[in-house]
C-alpha cells in the first residue's frame, strides 16, 4: 500500500452526524470523560446495589466502591471512551468493520499521538513520551527522599509521606518507567528490523498502550486519597500492606494490575511478531541482537508477570476482603506472599535488563564498526539467563526464615546467572577491539552501561553469597547495587536507545553537543550518589528509613548534593530532544551507517514500513566485510517526503 | 596480541586496581565485629571483594586501553576488521566465571553451615518484635523478659525470633547475623558474642511508619556480671511488690517511634502528640485517665482527626494491668506538665 491508497482510506466523517452528536459519541477524550465517569457510577451502583440487597449495612463501603468504581470500572469506561474496544465491539455486535480501515494507522499531525492508533511507530513514540513523564515524576519524588534524608532526624516529612515517596518512587521506576520505556523502543524498532509491516496485534498494541497511563495515574493520585499514599515500598510485603496499610495501598495492588497486564499484552505481540513476521530469509540466526533480546524477554513477561497479577489480587483481597491467604492471625501464611512476588519480580530484573543487552548489541557493533563478538553466544546466553531467571528467585529471601536448607541451591542458581552475564561483557569487550570506535552519544552510554553494570553485577556476586547477603540484606548496599543495575545498566541503555534511534523516531538529529554533556553529566553525577551508599549500607544503614543514626549523616549529605545534580543532567536532555524534535537538522535514513533493516528506510519510516517486504540475505552485522548485504529491498524504494510523520 | 598491548593493559589494569583497592580499604566500611559470627561473614566479604577488585580492573583496563587505543580517526570511515568470534577465548571467559562462582559457593556454604552450628547448649533468648519495640526474653531464666538484650561475652547464643503483628527483621551490624521476624513462624539465629560493649539493635525490615525508631541495643557482658544481672532481676519479677514504673514502660515499648512526649525526651510525629493529651481528652469528651487506658488497649475505639485507623498496633493491649496503670498515670502526669 502506498501513502496515496493510504490518505484515501481515511474516511471523511458520515454527514448526516451532526458535529456535536461527533465530538460527544466518536472516539476520542470527551467521550472517555463521560465514559469514565459513567463506567465508575455503574461500579460504584454495583457494590451499593449488592451491599444493600444483602441488607449489609453500611451498604456504602468506601473502601469497595472507591476499588470497583474508581479503579476497575473507571478505567474500563476511559478505554471504551477513547476508542481501544471500538473495532471489538463492532465485531462482536455483528455490524459493519472495515478489516482494511488505516485512519487509525499512522500520524499526520502531533494530535494523531493523543488518539487510539494502531501504527506500531506512533505507539513506540506514545509509550516512550508517557514514560519519560513518569520518570520525571518518579525522580522529582526522588529528589524530595534525598532533601530529607541530607540530615538525620525528620525534616520536610512525616513518615507516612516519606514511607510514601519512596514507595512510589520505585513502583514508578520500574512499572511506569523502565518496563515500559523498553516495550517502547522495541515497539518502533522490532517490526521495522524485522522487515514487517507492522505488529501482529495493532489493535492489542494500541489497548497495551492505553492501560500504562491508567496504572501510572493510580499510583501518583494515591497521594490524594485519604490516609496517604501506599508506603510498605514497592515489594508490597504483607500482612503490612495487606492489613496495616491505608486506602492508598489498593491503588497500588490495581495500578500494578494494569501495568501487567499491558506488559503481557505487548508481550504476546512480540513473540507472535518475531516468530511469524519476520522477512523472507530472516532465519533466527540472523536475527539482530535487539530483537533475540525482546523475544527472550517477553519469553520472561508472559510466564512471570501473571505470578505478580496473583500476589497483589490476594493481597488486596485480604486487605478489603479480610481473607486470609497471608495473614498469619488468621491462619495465612506471611512468606507464601513473598515466594509468588518474587518468582515474578526477580525474572523482572531481567525484564529490565535483557532489552538493554539488546540495545548494547546494536550500538557497540555499529559504532565500532565490527560484527559483534560471538553472536552466536550472545543469543544463547539470553536464553540461559531466561532458564536461570526462574530458578533463583529465593535469593531475595536469604533471611525471611523460609526453610533453611533452600539457601544453597538458590546462592548456586544465583552465582551461575553470573556466567552467561560475564559472557555478554566479555564480548562486548571483544566487538569494541581493533575496531574504529565512534564515541556519539550512543556510545558513551553504552561505554557507561558497561563500566557501571559491571560494578553493580559484581556487587549481584557479592550479594548472591549469602553470608555476605545476611549482612548486606536490607541496607543501604541493596539499594546501591539496584541503581547500579536499574540505573546505571538499565537507565542508560534506555538513554543509549533513545538518542541511537531518535533520527529515526523524529527524523531530525538531536544536538551532539548537548547529548554529551548530558552523559558526562548524568555518569558523574549518578556515580558520586549511588557509590558511596555501598558503605553507608556496609556500616549498617538500614533502607527505608525515615531518620538515622547521626554517624551516617556526612555521606547522607554528600549524596543528597550529588542526587541533586544528577537531577539536574535530565534538564539537558529534555531540552536536547524538545528542540531537537522542533527544529533539529533533517535526519539522513541511515546517519550511523547500520546494517540493520530500520536505517535502510526514510526517518521516519514510511507509514508501512517497507514498499515490498525486503528479501534477508545475510548477517545484520557484516561491518568490514566487502559487499557483505544484511538484505535486498525493493530497489524503487525511495523515502516519499510527503509521508514525514512528525510535524 | 602484541607483548606492548599486554604491557601497556597490565599497567591499566594495576592502577585501576590500586584505586579500587584504596577505595575498599581506606574508609571504613564494616561496623566493629562483635561476634565470632561477624569474623567468618567478614571473610566472606573479603574475599569477594577482592575477586570484584580483580575482575573490575581487568574490564576496567579493556575498556580504558580501547577507548584511547581504537578511537576512529576523525573523517575515517572505514570498518573494522570483520572478527566474528573466537571459540577459545569464548570457551575460556565461560569456564573462569565458572570457577570463580563455584570457589565463593563453595567457601559461603562452608561460612553458613558454621555459623548455624549453635554447638549443645546455647543460651536461650526468645525475640519477640511488635510495632515498634522489641521484646527479649530468657526461657531458662523463668520467662525473665527485658526490652534490651543482654548477653555473655563468649557463649553460643541461640535466638528464637518471632514477631507479633507484621514482618520485622532482626539485627545487630555488629554481630552481621540477620533474621526476619515473622508472624506465625520461629525461625532461630545463633550469635557468639566475642566483644564487651553496648551495640544498636535495629529493625530492618519496613514495618509501618514508627519503622525507623523501632530500635533497642543489645549489651555484651562478662559471664559474671550477666550472671549476677540474671539474678537480680529475677528477685525483681518474684517479688510481688515490685514498684513499675511508668518511664521505664513508656521507654521498654519505645513509644517514642511515634508519639511526642517532652518528658520522656520522644519527638516521634506518626501518632498524636502526648503532651496535648488533656486536650485531645477534652475533644471526645472522656475523662483523661480512661481516655488513655482506652486509646492504649482499644486504639481503634477513637481515632484523632487526622490520624487514620489502624495506625496504632493493637498489641499494647496485652500489656500486664500493673505495667498498663503506671504508664497511664506517668501519662497523666506528664502530659499535665507540659
Amino acid at each position: 500500500m502506498t501513502a496515496a491508497t493510504l490518505h484515501d482510506a481515511h474516511p471523511p466523517a458520515p454527514a448526516h452526524h451532526g458535529t456535536a452528536r461527533r465530538l460527544l459519541l466518536g472516539a476520542g477524550w470527551i467521550r472517555a470523560a463521560w465514559m469514565f465517569c459513567f463506567f465508575a457510577l455503574i461500579g460504584v451502583g454495583l457494590v451499593v446495589g449488592i451491599r444493600f440487597a444483602a441488607d449489609w449495612h453500611p451498604f456504602l463501603d468506601k473502601q469497595i466502591a472507591v476499588l470497583v468504581g474508581l479503579l476497575v470500572m473507571g478505567p474500563v469506561g476511559f478505554l471504551a471512551g477513547i476508542g481501544c474496544f471500538d473495532y471489538w465491539v463492532y465485531y462482536a455486535l455483528g455490524r459493519p468493520t472495515r478489516p482494511e480501515d488505516h485512519s487509525g494507522h499512522g500520524a499526520r499531525s502531533w494530535k494523531d499521538y493523543f488518539r487510539v492508533n494502531t501504527d506500531h511507530k506512533v505507539i513506540g513514540v506514545q509509550y516512550l513520551v508517557t514514560t519519560m513523564v513518569f520518570f520525571i515524576i518518579g525522580g522529582m519524588l526522588a529528589l524530595l527522599i534525598r532533601a530529607e534524608l541530607a540530615r538525620p532526624g525528620i525534616q520536610f516529612f512525616d513518615p507516612q509521606t516519606f514511607n510514601g515517596l519512596f514507595s512510589v518512587h520505585a513502583s514508578l521506576m520500574i512499572f511506569l518507567f523502565i518496563i515500559p520505556a523498553f516495550a517502547g523502543l522495541a515497539n518502533f524498532v522490532v517490526p521495522l528490523m524485522l522487515g514487517a509491516a507492522d505488529m501482529a496485534f495493532p489493535r492489542l498494541n494500541a489497548l497495551s498502550f492505553w492501560l500504562l497511563p491508567i496504572a501510572g495515574i493510580m499510583m501518583v493520585s494515591s497521594f490524594l486519597v485519604p490516609g496517604g499514599a501506599f508506603a510498605c515500598g514497592w515489594t508490597g510485603y504483607v500482612p503490612l500492606c495487606s492489613t496495616h496499610q491505608p486506602l492508598g495501598a489498593v491503588f497500588f495492588n490495581q495500578a500494578v494490575q494494569w501495568a501487567g497486564a499491558s506488559s503481557i499484552m505487548t508481550a504476546l505481540n512480540f513473540l507472535v511478531t518475531i516468530i511469524t513476521m519476520r522477512a523472507p530469509g530472516m532465519t533466527f540466526w540472523r536475527l539482530p541482537l535487539l530483537v533475540w533480546a525482546n523475544f527472550t524477554t517477553s519469553l520472561l513477561v508472559v510466564i512471570a508477570t501473571p505470578f505478580i497479577a496473583g500476589s497483589q489480587f490476594f493481597s488486596m483481597f485480604d486487605h478489603v476482603m479480610h481473607t486470609s491467604f497471608f495473614n498469619a492471625a488468621t491462619g495465612g501464611y506471611p512468606l507464601g506472599y513473598q515466594h509468588i512476588f518474587w518468582f515474578y519480580s526477580h525474572p523482572a530484573v531481567y525484564i529490565m535488563m535483557l532489552p538493554g543487552f539488546g540495545i548494547m548489541s546494536e550500538v557497540i557493533s555499529v559504532f565500532s564498526r565490527k560484527p559483534i563478538f560471538g553472536y552466536r553466544l550472545m543469543a544463547l546466553s539470553l536464553m540461559a539467563i531466561v532458564v536461570l531467571g526462574f530458578s533463583v528467585w529465593a535469593h531475595h529471601m536469604f533471611v525471611s526464615g523460609m526453610a533453611s536448607w533452600l539457601r544453597v541451591p538458590m546462592m548456586i542458581t544465583t552465582l551461575l546467572i553470573a556466567v552467561p552475564t560475564g559472557i555478554k561483557i566479555f564480548s562486548w569487550l571483544a566487538t569494541m577491539w581493533d575496531g574504529k570506535l565512534h564515541f556519539n552519544t550512543p556510545m558513551l552510554f553504552a561505554l557507561g552501561f558497561l563500566s557501571m553494570f559491571v560494578i553493580g553485577g559484581l556487587s549481584g556476586v557479592m550479594l548472591g553469597a549469602v553470608p555476605v547477603d545476611i549482612h548486606m540484606n536490607q541496607t543501604y548496599f541493596v539499594v546501591a547495587h539496584i541503581h547500579y543495575v536499574l540505573f546505571g545498566g538499565s537507565v542508560f541503555t534506555i538513554f543509549a536507545g533513545i538518542y541511537y534511534w531518535f533520527p529515526k523516531m523524529t527524523g531530525r538529529m538531536y544536538d551532539e553537543k548537548l547529548g554529551k554533556l548530558h552523559f558526562w553529566l548524568t555518569f558523574v553525577g549518578f556515580n558520586l550518589t549511588f557509590f558511596p551508599m555501598h558503605i553507608l549500607g556496609t556500616e549498617g544503614m538500614p533502607r527505608r528509613v525515615v531518620d538515622y543514626a547521626p554517624k551516617f549523616a556526612g555521606l547522607n549529605m554528600f549524596i543528597s548534593l550529588a542526587s541533586f545534580g544528577l537531577g539536574a543532567s535530565t534538564i539537558v536532555f529534555l531540552y536536547n530532544a524538545i528542540t531537537s524534535w522542533r527544529s533539529g537538522e533533517k535526519a539522513p535514513s541511515n546517519p550511523w551507517h547500520a546494517m540493520t533493516l530500520e536505517w535502510q528506510v526514510s526517518s521516519p519510516p514510511p507509514v508501512f514500513n517497507f514498499d515490498e517486504i525486503p528479501q534477508v540475505v545475510g548477517s545484520p552485522y557484516g561491518y568490514g566485510i566487502p559487499g557483505a548485504q544484511h538484505a535486498i529491498l525493493a530497489p524503487s524504494h525511495a523515502p516519499a517526503p510527503e509521508e514525514v510523520a512528525v510535524t | 596480541m602484541r607483548k606492548g598491548q599486554i604491557l601497556t593493559l597490565v599497567g591499566i589494569g594495576v592502577v585501576a586496581g590500586g584505586i579500587a583497592t584504596a577505595v575498599a580499604v581506606v574508609p571504613t566500611w564494616l561496623p566493629t565485629r562483635a561476634s565470632v559470627e561477624a569474623g567468618r561473614i567478614d571473610d566472606a566479604i573479603w574475599m569477594t571483594i577482592i575477586i570484584s577488585i580483580v575482575i573490575f580492573s581487568v574490564v576496567a583496563a579493556v575498556i580504558i586501553y580501547e577507548v584511547i587505543r581504537f578511537r576512529a580517526k576523525p573523517g575515517d570511515d572505514a570498518d573494522g576488521p570483520p572478527v566474528h568470534g573466537h571459540t577459545g577465548l569464548e570457551i575460556t571467559w565461560t569456564l573462569i566465571p565458572l570457577g570463580i562462582v563455584t570457589a565463593i559457593a563453595i567457601f559461603s556454604a562452608i561460612v553458613l553451615s558454621r555459623n548455624g552450628n549453635a554447638g549443645v547448649d546455647p543460651l536461650r533468648v526468645d525475640v519477640i518484635a511488635q510495632q515498634y519495640s522489641w521484646t527479649f526474653s530468657y526461657p531458662d531464666a523463668k520467662g525473665l523478659t527485658s526490652s534490651v538484650l543482654r548477653l555473655p561475652k563468649g557463649r553460643s547464643v541461640l535466638l528464637t525470633i518471632t514477631s507479633k503483628d507484621v514482618i520485622h527483621s532482626f539485627w545487630v551490624p555488629n554481630f552481621g547475623q540477620k533474621q526476619d521476624a515473622v508472624p506465625g513462624l520461629h525461625p532461630t539465629l545463633h550469635i557468639t558474642p566475642d566483644r564487651l560493649g553496648t551495640f544498636p539493635v535495629i529493625c530492618v525490615e519496613l514495618c509501618g511508619l514508627g519503622h525507623a525508631l523501632m530500635r533497642s541495643e543489645a549489651i555484651v557482658m562478662t559471664p559474671a556480671s550477666f550472671d549476677s544481672w540474671l539474678k537480680s532481676q529475677q528477685q525483681a519479677v518474684t517479688s510481688p511488690n515490685a514498684s513499675v514504673s511508668g518511664a521505664a514502660v513508656f521507654k521498654d515499648n519505645n513509644c517514642s517511634a511515634c508519639h511526642t512526649l517532652t518528658a520522656a525526651g520522644a519527638k516521634g510525629t506518626a501518632g498524636p502528640d502526648l503532651d496535648k493529651l488533656p486536650q485531645w481528652a477534652a475533644q471526645a469528651k472522656q475523662p483523661l485517665e480512661s481516655f488513655i487506658k482506652t486509646s492504649i488497649v482499644d486504639p481503634n475505639a477513637y481515632i484523632q482527626p487526622g490520624f487514620p485507623k489502624n495506625l496504632m498496633p493493637q498489641t499494647f493491649g496485652s500489656l500486664p494491668p500493673a505495667q498498663l496503670n503506671a504508664l497511664v498515670q506517668y501519662l497523666i502526669s506528664s502530659s499535665k506538665k507540659g
